[in-house]
């Protein structure tokens, strides 16, 4: 809400700068968003008429202007494009100051023809930022006028956030009462002075309220025989300043009382109303209007309206109808000032997408009260400015006026919530500077009765949080920290998850966090167009972000790609996050993942060995990724097949199955996804169940003792068919051999020269230890033996001797 | 030559082939103290000047000055060769190192890692709730009417079953509490959305940290000093003072927006705090009764305070992040800036 300062100090007597008062309403919960400085000095600056424009002798850009002050005909050298014989200008004669007087205008020389002043542009006004051109100004003004006539005395607008629960400071009025309790000064109401004529209202109009729930009050007033014509200048300005464009008189009048006292008011044509009636009603199914900005509107039956004898002229609380609104001719006019249901009015509102001055009000709730005073603050400034004469009376419908609302607040319960020492008497001090009235103190409580325009009191904690606002929150005190546990409290699966991150981090993977929204086409692209169980949203703000993830494997490849178009040749990326499906029975299931992409050859800042990146090599990075996560989960048993998935390259891909269900995959992307991106080279990517991995296998470690003899490691060499897997030839070399065998790893594999086509070598470590003593050569000789016999005829390896 | 003769050359000998600089100066030692008319040849003719009750000690000096000098210069020409021949100190120490290449946090996990370990050090514990959750939790037992303006749907995402992406982690509040007895002391870092057009500030989802503490008799003072603790521990500057504005939050009363004074400047005023010397840290306020009362907990009991915060914004002014959008791209080069 936009707040002119000057306006504001009508109503609270302070001498205090703007930025004062600023910060006193901030800590009051009234948050300053902008601070808006409008105009300066304009010493000695007044309308300048120009007479005549002619071209500079040396300069093409600039002309030669005659310039009537008022008194004198000048010659101006002016560079603005819009400079035109007959415009009205600000005009600095030579002598004014510009810039809140750091800048003196003198006669000056430009490309060798005199000038005596300068025609100006708002922003050298420090009114605006347009700096396009002169500011052109009313032909109406005369020559000579001063600027600070035109433009009125600087100003300084607060730009206010007014929260949803204070209604009550949505104008003015509210926002002075406030300043004025915080000053301790009196709020200072403007008197109204109503002078009316012996004619009654009856006997020009009539009200009937049909539904007394959507209109809990309805006044009408009228005033004859005005004059339209456009408001005084400091009305307009007030408006300006507010955001409010000046119209006319009426309208103005209806609009300022609004600004001034935060209730929305309306004014009929009252020759437009048929018979003079005014009926608030809800709509019938099939009524339509055209409301102010000529749109014609449905109505439906839970639209309340107000109407004549005919039909809806106005929504109620939003806008007033194309035919019932002032006009250039408007002789009588019924003034409205009532109070609509909020929820009514916000429902209406937000169906048509109709956001008015007026509804932000009425849907935040409007005191009912100050309904009447609204109205007779009106009518009296239409007696005043625009010649009316007020019928004598006012119409009131206010079947249920509320009861005033009594609320308890108890002395040691404010304190407690706060944990500040505020003695009683503080506590009622401060509650009657808000305008609640204490109406009885005993038991350690005070009773107040709560002023109507604050409907946001209702309960003891509002109270409390009054008293803390007004105590103010820097006089809380800190209380000592605690450590204060929980030994119930059990979040094991998260710090699991945590522990996770930290291994992918040691294991020198980047860690990435991406929008949990997608675009379809990124998911169609990796699991193609019939995928189920898809979240989509159906308002999306953007399409791409349209849809809740169901993988976090195509934005790993998408970072893969947006890393490798800038030039970065390799990384190892990891992400956990939440994946998003909607179940069959409608409900939907978040659950938790693990993903790690790699591309290029590692190596960070280390001299690089220049090895061709292979599907193969890519393949064995990510499984090696897989078997470290596996190594530290002895407890997890699992099994590798291959995976079928399409986005796989065909054959360079696993799935991991442990307990029935398959808790990771990895293997290189398929070439037609990562073009996708230019990924020229493979990358491979794993993809595996966070909370099985986080979860999974980590019992207790237990100590085994250290072997106390020597081990003996034998070399085994062999050439298989190239179909023969690393797997089969373990679990021959296991099956094979005696309890003595500790470890056997594959040291080299080897397809080409030298090797029989279709075959392959492979050479095996295998190192033998016996518990409780040496074992001889002779021992371990038998026991390879024994290997090689079964590798010979269960694969018919060739065994190389060494 | 007598016996300390030979143990002073050996020493002489030792030395000097330590400090040879190439093969070629090594070689030479050699030659002048074990070449064919070297020192040791020398010593050996000497032996039959000496004593007989010496020549056994003789001997084995003379010995131990041919093994321990042949050693050195193997040893020698052992290093000078291991290092490509090259002379002077040996390899080039500044070649860059073949160790795997550093893992490193995401900012906005390693934030709210942070911070939850903060939080634990004062006996927090995680908790966390769904991203699409149902109106209720979101909104109705925040104490969030239908007709309240924050529901709005211009600002949240519903989705087409009336369920919605949770628009703050403030419903784990609620489902905590729903299924625990007080006391509760819990911190929800999640994702939540908004219908913001994704700007240099602004993103349709973003990560919060929801705190929540229920028990007997907790006081704003508290929310306070714990505020206090956490910005000084995640700051790591004891001087920090904390600055409640008040505020309107539907589910906490009374309600206050957050600020501390700035970590950069110390409350001077700089470029980071855009001059007011506060930064605001999120909002806060003790649990509204209507909260308590949605999920069975007697406000007469029982008080709370709870806060949240914004982890991007939190972000992007302890790292001096430009623009949220980055912390989504994942460029390499720039994760690798928050090792
Ligand atoms: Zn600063």
């Amino acid at each position: 809400m936009k707040v002119p300062v000057s306006w504001l100090l009508d109503y609270v007597k302070i001498t205090a700068t703007p930025e004062e008062i600023a910060e006193k309403l901030t800590f009051a919960g009234i948050e300053l968003e902008g601070m808006e400085r409008i105009g300066g000095a304009y010493s000695g600056l007044v309308v300048g008429e120009v007479r005549a424009v002619e071209p500079h002798p040396n300069a093409d850009k600039l002309r030669v202007c005659r310039v009537f002050d008022g008194k004198d005909e000048v010659q101006v050298v002016c560079g603005a494009p819009n400079v035109e014989a007959g415009g009205r200008y600000p005009f600095a004669p030579v002598g004014a100051m510009l810039d809140n007087g750091s800048f003196k205008i003198k006669k000056a020389k430009l490309r060798g023809v005199e000038s005596f002043g300068m025609l100006c542009s708002a922003s050298e006004l420090g009114i605006s930022d347009d700096h396009d051109g002169l500011m052109v100004l009313d032909p109406e003004y005369t020559a000579g006028t001063p600027m600070d006539t035109v433009l009125g005395p600087p100003e300084t607008v607060l730009e206010l956030e007014v929260t949803p629960n204070r209604p009550d400071c949505l104008s003015m009025i509210g926002i002075a009462r406030e300043l004025a309790g915080i000053y301790g000064v009196p709020l200072e109401m403007p008197a109204v002075d109503l002078q009316e004529t012996d004619i009654p209202v009856t006997d020009h109009a009539s009200v009937s309220v049909d539904d007394t729930e959507g209109c809990g009050r309805y006044t009408a007033r009228v005033v004859r025989d005005i004059a339209i014509r456009p408001s005084p200048s400091w009305m307009q300005r007030r408006l300006e300043l507010s955001g409010i464009r000046a119209i006319n008189n009426i309208v103005d009048i209806t609009n300022y009382v609004m600004l001034e006292c935060g209730h929305p008011l309306h004014a009929f044509d009252k020759a437009l109303l048929k018979d003079s009636t005014v009926i608030v009603r809800r709509a019938a199914a099939n009524e339509s209007m055209k409301t102010l900005d000529d749109i014609d509107r449905e109505l439906q039956s839970d639209t309340l309206v107000i109407a004549d004898a005919e039909g809806p002229v106005a929504l109620a609380g939003i806008m007033g109808g194309a035919g019932s609104e002032i006009r250039d001719d408007t002789k009588d006019v019924l003034l409205e000032s009532a109070r609509f249901d909020p929820d009514l009015i916000r429902a209406t509102a937000r169906r048509l997408g109709l956001s008015t001055e007026s509804s932000y009000r009425f849907e935040r709730g409007v005191d009912p009260e100050t309904v009447e005073w609204a109205s007779r603050r009106a009518a009296s400034l239409l007696a005043s400015l625009a010649d009316g004469k007020i019928c004598r009376g006012v119409i009131d419908v206010y079947p249920n006026p509320p009861n005033v609302r009594q609320v308890s607040c108890r002395f040691d319960r404010t304190r407690d919530l706060l944990g500040a020492d505020i003695p009683d008497e503080n506590i009622i001090a401060i509650l009657s500077s808000l305008g609640l009235k204490p109406q009885e103190i005993s038991g350690g409580a005070c009773v107040l009765e709560i002023p109507s325009y604050r409907g946001d009191l209702e309960r003891e904690v509002d109270l409390i949080e009054e008293v803390a606002r007004r105590f103010g929150l820097d006089n809380i005190p800190s209380a000592p920290v605690a450590a204060r546990i929980n030994v119930d409290a059990d979040d094991t699966p998260w710090r699991h998850r945590e522990d996770l991150r930290g291994e992918m981090t040691a294991l020198g993977l980047q860690e990435i966090t991406t929008y949990s929204l997608v675009p379809e086409g990124l998911l169609n692209l990796f699991f193609g167009p019939g995928e189920e169980g898809r979240i989509a949203l159906p308002r999306p703000v953007t399409m791409d972000q349209s849809i809740l993830r169901t993988s976090l494997v195509p934005q790993m490849v998408e970072t893969l790609g947006r890393n490798r178009s800038r030039q970065t040749e390799d990384a190892a990326l990891y992400e956990m996050g939440r994946v998003y499906r909607r179940n069959q029975d409608g409900s939907s299931t978040e659950t938790i993942r693990l993903a790690a992409g790699v591309m290029g050859v590692p190596g960070g800042n280390s001299i690089r060995t220049r090895e061709p990146v292979t599907a193969a090599g890519m393949y064995g990075r990510i499984k090696g990724l897989w078997e470290k996560l596996a190594e530290r989960r002895p407890g997890l048993t699992w099994t590798l097949r291959p995976c079928e998935a399409p986005w796989f390259e065909p054959g360079h891909a696993a799935e991991i199955e442990s307990g029935g269900a398959v808790v990771a995959r990895f293997g290189v992307i398929a070439s037609g996804i990562r073009k996708e991106w230019r990924l020229q080279d493979p990358v491979a990517v794993l993809d595996a169940d966070a909370d099985v991995l986080a979860s999974s296998g980590r019992a207790m470690p237990r100590y085994q003792a250290l072997p106390t003899y020597p081990s003996v490691t034998r070399d085994l060499a062999m050439i298989t068919g190239h179909d023969v897997r690393h797997e089969d030839i373990l679990e021959i070399i296991r099956a094979n051999s005696p309890d003595e065998l500790e470890t056997v790893e594959l040291f080299d594999v080897f397809a080409g020269k030298g090797i029989p086509e279709g075959r392959k070598s492979m050479a095996y470590s295998l190192t033998y230890r016996a518990a409780g003593r040496t074992l001889t050569d002779d021992e371990t000789n038998g026991y390879l033996t024994s290997v090689m016999d079964a590798l010979r005829n269960v694969l018919h390896a060739d065994i190389r001797d060494r | 030559m007598n016996i300390q003769d030979i143990e002073q050359e050996k020493q002489q000998a030792l030395a000097g082939i330590a400090a040879a600089a190439d093969e070629k100066a090594v070689e030479e030692l050699r030659i002048r103290y074990l070449g064919r008319n070297g020192l040791l040849q020398d010593i050996m003719k000497g032996i039959k000047d000496v004593p007989n009750d010496q020549k056994k000690e003789y001997g084995q000096r003379a010995n131990s000055f041919k093994t321990e000098v042949l050693d050195a210069v193997n040893a020698r020409k052992e290093t000078l060769a291991a290092a490509g021949g090259q002379t002077g100190a040996g390899i080039d120490l500044t070649l860059p190192g073949a160790w795997p290449s550093l893992g490193t946090r995401h900012p906005i996990s390693a934030l709210i890692d942070r911070a939850v370990g903060i939080f634990r050090s004062i006996g927090f514990t995680v908790a966390e709730g769904p991203d699409i959750e149902d109106a209720f939790h979101n909104f109705d037992a925040l104490n969030t009417p239908e007709s309240h303006p924050s529901r709005n749907p211009a600002d949240t995402f519903y989705l087409e079953d009336g369920t919605l992406l949770r628009t703050h982690t403030s419903p784990v509040q609620i489902r905590y509490m729903e299924t625990h007895k007080p006391p509760v002391r819990i911190i929800a870092p999640g994702r939540c959305y908004r219908r913001d057009t994704p700007d240099a500030t602004h993103s349709a989802s973003f990560h919060q940290l929801e705190g929540l503490y229920v028990a007997e008799n907790v006081s704003l003072a508290e929310l306070k000093g714990d505020m206090e603790f956490f910005v000084r521990r995640l700051m790591g500057r004891e001087d920090i003072r904390i600055r409640l504005r008040p505020h309107f939050f539907p589910f906490t009363e009374p309600s206050v927006e957050v600020d501390y004074s700035c970590h950069v400047c110390g409350g001077e005023g700089c470029r980071v705090c855009k001059h007011s010397g506060w930064i605001e840290i999120g909002g806060a306020g003790m649990v509204d009764p209507n909260v308590f009362k949605a999920v069975g907990y007697d406000p007469e009991k029982v008080t709370g305070y709870a806060f949240g915060m914004g982890v991007e914004r939190m972000a992007m002014i302890l790292y001096g992040i430009p623009d949220i959008r980055l912390l989504y791209e994942n460029d390499v080069r720039f994760l690798r800036q928050f090792r």
